[in-house]
Formats: structure tokens, C-alpha cells, sequence
């Protein structure tokens, strides 16, 4: 095939399908609850045992204290991420919090948080 | 010795029927509100890994075609391009597949470059062109040379590789059940592709065929889908990005970063090249065995069940043991 078709067709059938999908709605990104955040959690570590969930109020994240330490659960696209906060940095943003982790397959999330969760947060990632 | 031989690059021609396919398949999900689910950021990272996977074939794939055009001088036996031949290179091209693919999740150096076609949590045609960049790293051209030392022309062995991944684009999807009962038995389907794709206990390691779903009953490694335990598409551990450079190398920096641990054996640091996924020096990590033991302590009801039929919990601290 020519390089200049193919050229073609690649590009316009990504942003064709791009453009389609976002039109269409399939950009939202997933909404936590204290129930589907403690579903998804042991769905990404099963062999967990979870104490509790604090979702924040965008519904975009979930910090979930287990008995093995806290983790953090997050919207990716239309499913979510979880990770153990073991190894990673915290960076105040004005908007929440960076997290960074040293991942690079990971590389870290941004949470939404208010003033008011923000200070709840910060407590309870705190190391015990 | 034919040299002058050239044959189509299907994979090229195929590209306006994928994005026909793609849009077929996300009309009927939207009409019938079922057979899967499409994301926009997981569908763009996808397509850009599929569109990168052909620049790198345009970029690196002189290197392996090198290797078989010299494999081609060198041997004596030239078994033609008769579309017997054709049929029986495609075959065998299959049963290379399958091994190819068996490293590729087996021994992480492989799998740095086919964990990318697993990284994402969705299972649509979008995920079948969701391709490595890196094959040629990986030296699994070396897979093919038997074929072109018997005889096959290099642009046959390479033409009939297209067709093995034409036909595994349109199992990537959850519109599609199950096929007839016959179909199922020898082909590789959709149902038993998705198995593939799971991230459960239960489908860890299995069903690695391209085409023809025989080897892994041949061999041991079939697991089918099971009504009970629906498939949970993605990795073990997810990722987090939809970068798509992050997507094609995060493995390989993975494996840098563990392989350059201060105070590790030489056999340590090859371990972490070359081991199983999950292979880790302090036992930080989990392997696929430890994980389905794991499962099976969670769930002992789930032993001798397809997908576990051969481990068994007994060894303490949750290694598994082959039985």
C-alpha cells in the first residue's frame, strides 16, 4: 500500500474514532462510592483486608486503609488504578494532592481534594 | 534459490477493515447496550501503540528480515510457494506462534515487549492493535529460522505472520459469545481469547495460541472461559497511564531499575531479566503459581477446576507447587 494512503487512513482513523468516542460520552471517567471503591480495591488486591474507605467528594479517588497500610485507589478512564502508598511522593497542589510514584508505568495522580479534605487526607496518609 | 519472491504486507492492507470493524463493533455495543464497553483515552493509546507498531516494523524490521534473507542464502531447500505450501507455512507459522507467545508471558525479557498488548483494562478490536513496539529486542526472530531453514521463503514466512495477526484482530471482543461447538474445539475464539486476557487467577498463563487452539490443548496450557468467573481484563497490577511511550517501555525500565540493584548475585540480575514475571531476589513479588495458590487458599473450592488443575496450596508461605 502506498505510505501516503496508509499515512491516511491511520491518522484519520484514529482521530475518526477518537472524536466518535468522545462525542459519544466515552470520555467520563468512573465514579467511586464507598462500595464499588471497596470492590475495586480487593479486585486489584484481593488478598487484602480492608478497614476503611474515604472517598473523596469528586468521586474520582478513594484512600483505603487495609491491615497491611493505606492505599490509594483512582479513576482511570472508565476503570481505575490502585496502588499501596509505600513508595512515593506527596506534593501539594492547588488543587489537592500530587501523588508520585516511582513507577514508571505509574507515574503518579493528581487528587482532587477540598480544604476540608484535604487536612482529613493528610491524616490519615500519615504513617502510623 | 528463488530470491526474488514478494508477497503482500497484509497487515498494511487490513488497516481500512480494522477501523470499518472498530466502528461496526461500537455501533452494535451502543445499540444493544451490551458486548462490551469502549474509553476514549484506552481506545486512542491503543490505536497510537497499533499505528507505532507499524512505524516500527518500517524502522527495525530490516533487522530481522537481514537474519532471514541470510538464513535463506545459507540453506539448500526450497520448498516453492504452491498454495499447499503456502497452507502448510501458515500452520507451522502457528505452532511458532504459540511458542513465541508461551515466552512472552513466560521469561520477562519477552514479556517486556507483549505486556503493552495486555495493558489495558478494556477487551475491544481497539485492544487488538493495542501492539508492542520493541519486538526486535526481544530476538524471538530467531523462533522463525527453523521454518526458513526447511525451506520456506522468508517473504511467505512473513506474509503468512500477517495473516496469524489479521485473524486474531476480530477475537479481541465481547460481542461474540461462543462459536459452534466444532469451531471452539480447533480454532482460537473470542471466549477463549478473552480467557487469555484475564487478569483472574484462574487464566494466568493459558490459551497462547494464535490461530489454531490445538497447542494449548496439546501442551497443556487451555483453560476456557468459565460462565462463573467472568473474565477481568488487564494486568495483575495495572497501570496507570495512557502515555504511549510509558505503555511500549515501562517494562524494560522495570527491568533496568531491578537489574542494576546495588548488592545483587550476577544470577539475580539475570533472574530479573529473564525469570518469569513476578520473579523478585527478597521475595517482594508475586509469580503466576504463587498467585493462583494464593487463590486457591482464598477459594479451595476452586481446586482441580479448569485453570488449576495442576497446583496445590500445601507449600508454606503461599509457594505454589506444580502437581
Amino acid at each position: 500500500m502506498p505510505l501516503e494512503i496508509l499515512l491516511v487512513l491511520v491518522v484519520g482513523g484514529i482521530a475518526g474514532i477518537t472524536l466518535l468516542l468522545h462525542l459519544t460520552g466515552r470520555s467520563e471517567p468512573f465514579v467511586l462510592t464507598p462500595e464499588t471503591a471497596r470492590d475495586q480495591w480487593l479486585r486489584h488486591a484481593p488478598d487484602d483486608t480492608i478497614i476503611d474507605v474515604t472517598v473523596s467528594n469528586d468521586r474520582h479517588a478513594a484512600l483505603v486503609r487495609t491491615e497491611t497500610g493505606a492505599g490509594l485507589l483512582w479513576s482511570f478512564g472508565a476503570d481505575t488504578v490502585a496502588r499501596h502508598l509505600l513508595d512515593f511522593d506527596w506534593i501539594e497542589h492547588p488543587e489537592g494532592f500530587e501523588i508520585q510514584f516511582h513507577d514508571f508505568g505509574t507515574p503518579g495522580t493528581l487528587i482532587r481534594l477540598d480544604e476540608i479534605e484535604r487536612a482529613h487526607w493528610r491524616h490519615l496518609m500519615e504513617p502510623e | 534459490m528463488t530470491d526474488q519472491i514478494s508477497f503482500p504486507d497484509a497487515v498494511q492492507w487490513a488497516v481500512p477493515f480494522f477501523v470499518a470493524a472498530i466502528l461496526a463493533e461500537f455501533l452494535w455495543i451502543a445499540v444493544k447496550g451490551k458486548g462490551g464497553r469502549y474509553e476514549t483515552r484506552d481506545a486512542v493509546t491503543s490505536l497510537i501503540m497499533g499505528a507505532g507498531n507499524i512505524a516500527s516494523g518500517f524502522l527495525l524490521g530490516f533487522i530481522a528480515y537481514g537474519f532471514f534473507m541470510w538464513l535463506w542464502q545459507i540453506t539448500p531447500l526450497d520448498l516453492g510457494t504452491s498454495i499447499p505450501v503456502i497452507i502448510l507455512c501458515f500452520a507451522l507459522d502457528d505452532f511458532r506462534y504459540y511458542w513465541v507467545h508461551r515466552f512472552g508471558h513466560r521469561i520477562r525479557w519477552v514479556w517486556a515487549n507483549h505486556v503493552n498488548h495486555h495493558s489495558s483494562q478494556h477487551y475491544n478490536l481497539t485492544t487488538a492493535l493495542r501492539q508492542p513496539w520493541t519486538y526486535t529486542f526481544t530476538l524471538m526472530m530467531v523462533v522463525r529460522a527453523p521454518l526458513i531453514l526447511i525451506g520456506f521463503h522468508p517473504a511467505m514466512v512473513l506474509f503468512v505472520g500477517g495473516l496469524n495477526l489479521i485473524y486474531q484482530f476480530w477475537i479481541h471482543t465481547e460481542a461474540i459469545g461462543k462459536m459452534p461447538r466444532w469451531f471452539e474445539a480447533v480454532m482460537n475464539t473470542p471466549s477463549h481469547h478473552r480467557a487469555h486476557h484475564g487478569r483472574n487467577a484462574r487464566y494466568l498463563d493459558c490459551n497462547y495460541a494464535g490461530v489454531f487452539i490445538i497447542w494449548d490443548k496439546m501442551f497443556g496450557t487451555f483453560v476456557p472461559e468459565q460462565e462463573n468467573d467472568r473474565v477481568d481484563f488487564g494486568l495483575v497490577h495495572n497501570i496507570g497511564t495512557f502515555n504511549p511511550l510509558r505503555v511500549a517501555f515501562h517494562e524494560w525500565v522495570g527491568i533496568w531499575r531491578d537489574a542494576i540493584q546495588p548488592g545483587l548475585t550476577l544470577r539475580q540480575r539475570l533472574a530479573y531479566c529473564f525469570a518469569p514475571p513476578g520473579y523478585s531476589h527478597d521475595g517482594s513479588r508475586e509469580s503466576s503459581e504463587q498467585i493462583k495458590a494464593k487463590h486457591l487458599a482464598r477459594h479451595p473450592e476452586d481446586r482441580g477446576t479448569p485453570g488449576f488443575e495442576h497446583f496445590d496450596t500445601k507449600l508454606p508461605s503461599g509457594q505454589a507447587e506444580r502437581v
